[in-house]
């Protein structure tokens, strides 16, 4: 017990930067040595951010906190996260966690209303009705908004189509060329083959259509093209790769965009190896001159593996 | 071969080829998917210890280490354990990263108060709070009540409630702390894909 409390302070310690060169460095290989070591590390980096939105570190830990976790996204993030997630607990804990209660059923609802006053049960009569009402509203706006849908829905589809069509004729086409060479003619010198997918945006750029990208083995590059809209103009562009789950694949930066037709996109480039079968979601953001990156859209692609 | 002589006279930065990426990716195993995915490990260590140690962006950090790494096999050295290798490199990176931050060091007295004063809890953005409630409601019930009450509260009253899950969910101390963190973790990246989407979409 005593081991794991010291151990516990020296991870705090590494954390805020307070250790040695050669401290740090023992911690860190002993972290990518045991899961268990990088878990403990991962937990007391939780505690520690909690303890700072909590308001719970002292003038000096704060010191040192700041500059090391308010300067990249990623722990500015995970500062937000125990923002919020503090924050909901507290009001859990003041609604005493329905989760936490006995479920008691419809019985201790009606018992509840009953120890009202005839006055408050009036109210929440009123409420309950108002409610009702709030909620037929509700439908009929869904309504609407999904008869909209419908009709972009069809517009996309014949998109598709045409983009299938173009696809079945490039196929050929390809399929051609070899029937074309001389059969005696020495082989052509390698070249890296290519995947091609075109990214497009569409009703909203994070609906959920996806795009198929199928990659076979003597592919080594898959190049996608992110169609841009007319407002999208940036200096620069950014674009992460992830999986579904999360997982960072890529980052690519200084992404700038070109003429693609009566349009414009940006083009990127990954290894057929840095992809795996499955759902991923390409990530677009802006950069202004001197500003933060902006978020453009975000792009969905399944790969599939022949 | 992968390295650009211009890029070895110093003149100008040497960037990844795709040759280079291959040489990098043939170090790691003859299985490309195993070696993709090694290289995917190996990055996301990287990312981790440029984090751990309060660099700005661990991201641009990491694919630098990366890309010296391919252009020591492109020129011809031989790596046995990258994932070794690499972590080595991104020190000797973060060596020259305190040099620079030295250059410019002033003396405490100078430096200026912590930028943000200690984070009001109410202070939660709204787009935060909406994501989060609705990841939340994703959870299993089991796991919504530890994870609301592992990180509720203030000191004594946190331990307390800890105290009182271990008894709820008849698990040892540690083995609660580990299961709170893997669900923060998947509540985490929940709401940063919710906060990511357009709003209509974060459904």
């Amino acid at each position: 017990m005593r081991s794991e409390r010291v151990d516990e302070m020296l991870l705090v310690r590494y954390l805020l930067g307070e250790l040695t060169e050669e401290e740090q460095v023992r911690v860190e290989d002993r972290a990518f040595e045991s899961r268990d070591y990088l878990g403990a590390l991962d937990a007391a980096e939780a505690d520690l951010i909690d303890a700072y939105v909590r308001g719970e570190l002292t003038h000096e830990q704060r010191r040192a906190f700041e500059p090391r976790f308010l300067v990249s996204p990623q722990r500015r993030s995970k500062v937000e996260f125990a923002k919020a997630l503090a924050q909901v607990s507290d009001e859990a804990k003041a609604a005493k966690i329905p989760a936490m209660q006995p479920r008691q059923g419809w019985s201790a609802l009606l018992a509840l209303f009953r120890g009202w006053s005839p006055a408050l049960q009036f109210a929440a009569g009123m409420a309950a009705l108002l409610c009702v009402a709030g909620g037929i509203w509700v439908m009929s706006q869904n309504a609407a908004m999904r008869a909209q849908m419908a009709a972009v829905d069809s517009q996309q589809q014949q998109l598709r189509l045409q983009i299938e069509q173009e696809r079945k004729r490039a196929d050929t086409l390809a399929a051609q060329i070899p029937k074309q060479q001389p059969s005696a003619s020495p082989p052509a010198p390698s070249v890296p083959s290519v995947a091609l997918l075109v990214l497009s945006p569409g009703l909203s750029r994070g609906d959920n259509r996806v795009e198929r990208l199928v990659v076979s083995p003597a592919m080594q590059i898959a190049h996608i093209d992110v169609q841009l809209e007319a407002r999208d103009y940036y200096p620069s562009f950014k674009a992460e790769l992830r999986t579904r789950g999360g997982q960072e694949i890529l980052t690519r930066s200084s992404l700038t965009r070109h003429r693609a037709g009566a349009a414009y996109a940006i083009s990127l480039d990954v290894p057929a190896t840095a992809l795996t079968a499955g759902e991923y979601e390409l990530a677009l953001k802006g950069i202004a001159a001197g500003g933060p990156a902006e978020d453009i859209g975000f792009y969905y692609f399944r790969v599939q593996k022949q | 071969m992968a390295v650009d002589p211009v890029a070895d006279a110093g003149r100008t930065k040497w960037s990844l080829t795709q040759a280079a990426f291959d040489g990098l990716l043939d170090s790691l195993g003859p299985d490309r998917d195993a070696a993709a995915s090694r290289y995917l490990e190996i990055r996301r260590n990287l990312v981790r210890l440029f984090e751990w140690r309060g660099c700005a962006t661990p991201d641009d950090y990491a694919d630098e280490t990366l890309n010296r790494c391919a252009r020591k096999i492109g020129e011809g050295d031989e790596i046995r354990d990258l994932a070794t290798y690499s972590i080595g490199v991104a020190r000797m990176l973060l060596r020259e990263m305190s040099r620079d931050r030295s250059r410019e060091a002033r003396p405490l007295d100078e430096a200026p108060e912590p930028r943000a004063p200690a984070v009001d809890v109410a202070a939660g953005s709204v787009v935060h709070l909406e994501c989060l409630r609705r990841c939340l409601a994703e959870l299993s019930p089991e796991n919504r009540t530890l994870i609301l009450n592992y990180y509720q509260g203030e000191k004594g009253e946190k331990i307390k409630n800890r105290k009182s899950l271990t008894a709820m969910f008849g698990i040892p101390a540690n083995t609660l702390r580990m299961r709170a963190l893997r669900v923060r973790e998947r509540l985490q990246l929940c709401a940063a894909n919710c906060i990511e989407r357009p709003k209509g979409n974060r459904v």
